[in-house]
């Protein structure tokens, strides 16, 4: 039986970003246990947006740190690759008026918190983004410090980071079991062997609800599929990612050329079903043409899917688990944990040593459902 | 050079049309991948490669690989190993990613 201070289940940017934090704040025996290679679920597979834009004050202010985090993280974990982070900005559409005066008090809020967006006409719309067709559009928000970030990059230098300060990293190794003993320890069977840890994490993405079950716990959270394709490479023509809630649709140019794009169906099952279909292909297609009609000839290079692990509120789920002492969960992301790792692993460490987190984020805790106290989030796709 | 006799194959030639290389006239088979016509006329270099502005020449001729992107008639990213001539057709050698022709 091999002993750790910490096992952390799930090898995505969550998992790897906790470990790291938790090596550096000098915690020895750190473990993370991952089934296939890191990045492999929801991390590796998502739109690879990071924004500020959000419409409620705690995603706000956990953004705003995040960004402020990219911004020298190649540098805080000695990466030479480079992270892919870009700040071409986010370019949200309102395609009615009640959608532009819930923009506009998202950007008042976000204003108040010292985030730099703004509300932009359809005229300002196609300044910042000429290739853009702004027909049906009445008007929308901008952030330009908001953009993009590579998930491969980003999670493999956190997995390094942590390396380097001794955490173990056990890719392709899953967990089967989950039992806690008497005196309080987690003892974890694996693919790989016996673990025991007096303090267990549940990053597990997708499939936090099945691990949490193994102990018994019920998290209040599904997993839905989303499905997103990438195209060739070309010259670059388009800065912001743009995000239209009305169509359910997002699309940017990344870095290197090619352009991504996701479409939310809001008939999509809960489940675990990452397969990908022909639909999604002509329907994302055909909205984007009308979008940004120059694109259109541009050939669709490959396409795939991913899992949203969501809440009742949209909103993360974070902190201990208070009827299993030592148990802390990170999941619930709805399709917005990669651009949260950098500032919620930092707090997620910090309450687990103990500490007071630098940013608080208690409110995203399990207590909420009990309490009733869910905060909703507008601005999701 | 063109394969003029195959065991097994039989290739029937379309009708000789006229299309541009770089601004410059050339000739080749209507409905023969652009690329093989190119071959014939001895051009070699078909696209510089986007991040070492190296040349690209005919490499995989089954549309698979990115050797042979192309910009035909304004459009770029063209694989010319598939894609037939047609009389006319303005072919260019393509450097860096492609421009999108981008409407105003």
């Amino acid at each position: 039986m091999t002993r750790a201070d910490v096992i952390i289940v799930g090898g995505g940017i969550m998992g790897c970003s906790i470990a790291y934090h938790l090596a550096r704040r000098g915690m020895r025996r750190v473990v993370v246990l991952e089934r296939s290679h890191i990045a492999s679920g929801a991390t590796g597979r998502c739109g690879a947006g990071v924004r500020m834009q959000w419409g409620t004050k705690p995603n706000c202010l956990v953004m705003k740190e995040s960004i402020r985090i990219l911004e020298g993280l190649e540098q805080e974990l000695s990466y030479p690759h480079g992270i892919g982070f870009k700040q071409k900005g986010y370019l949200f559409l309102a395609h009615s008026k009640a959608q532009l005066i819930q923009f506009q008090k998202n950007v008042q809020l976000q204003n108040s918190l010292g985030i730099p967006s703004e509300i932009v006409s359809p005229k300002d719309m196609k300044r910042i983004a000429p290739l853009l067709d702004t027909t049906g559009v009445v008007g929308g928000s901008y952030c330009s410090k908001d953009g993009h970030c590579d998930p491969f990059h980003t999670t493999r230098a956190y997995a390094l980071a942590a390396t380097r300060l001794g955490a173990t990293l056990l890719q392709y190794t899953e967990l089967q079991s989950v039992t806690k003993s008497a005196e309080g320890t987690f003892k974890l069977t694996t693919s790989a062997g016996e673990i025991e840890a007096p303090v267990l994490v549940n990053a597990a993405g997708a499939w936090s609800g099945y691990v949490a079950s193994m102990l018994g716990v019920n998290l209040p959270v599904y997993s839905e599929r989303h499905q997103i394709l990438v195209t060739e490479q070309v010259e670059r023509v388009l800065d912001p990612m743009i995000i239209s809630l009305h169509e359910g649709l997002y699309c940017q140019q990344t870095p290197d050329g090619s352009f991504i794009m996701g479409l939310g169906d809001p008939n999509e099952p809960k489940g675990l079903d990452q397969g990908h279909s022909w639909q999604f292909l002509f329907a994302v297609s055909k909205k984007i043409s009308r979008l940004l009609p120059d694109i259109t000839g541009v050939r669709i290079l490959r396409q795939w899917s991913g899992l949203y692990n969501m809440s009742p509120d949209r909103q993360a789920v974070l902190g201990a688990v208070d009827d299993v002492p030592g148990l802390y969960v990170a999941c619930g992301f709805s399709g917005h944990g990669f651009m949260m790792a950098p500032a919620v692993s930092e707090s997620m460490a910090d309450i687990i040593l103990g500490n007071t987190p630098r940013v608080a984020i208690d409110v995203y805790g399990l207590d909420r459902f009990k309490n009733g106290n869910l905060f909703y989030e507008p601005a999701v796709v | 050079m063109r394969i003029e006799r195959h065991p097994i194959l039989t290739f029937t030639k379309g009708a000789k049309v006229q299309f541009y290389f770089e601004g410059e006239p050339l000739e080749g088979y209507e409905g023969e991948p652009i690329a093989a016509a190119l071959h014939a006329a001895g051009i070699r270099c078909l696209r510089h490669s986007p991040v070492r502005n190296r040349p690209r020449g005919f490499f995989c001729a089954i549309g698979n690989c990115s050797s042979c992107l192309m910009v035909v008639d304004g459009v770029p990213n063209v694989r010319v190993c598939v894609e037939k001539l047609r009389a006319g057709m303005d072919v260019r050698r393509q450097k860096g990613k492609g421009d999108l022709n981008v409407s105003d």
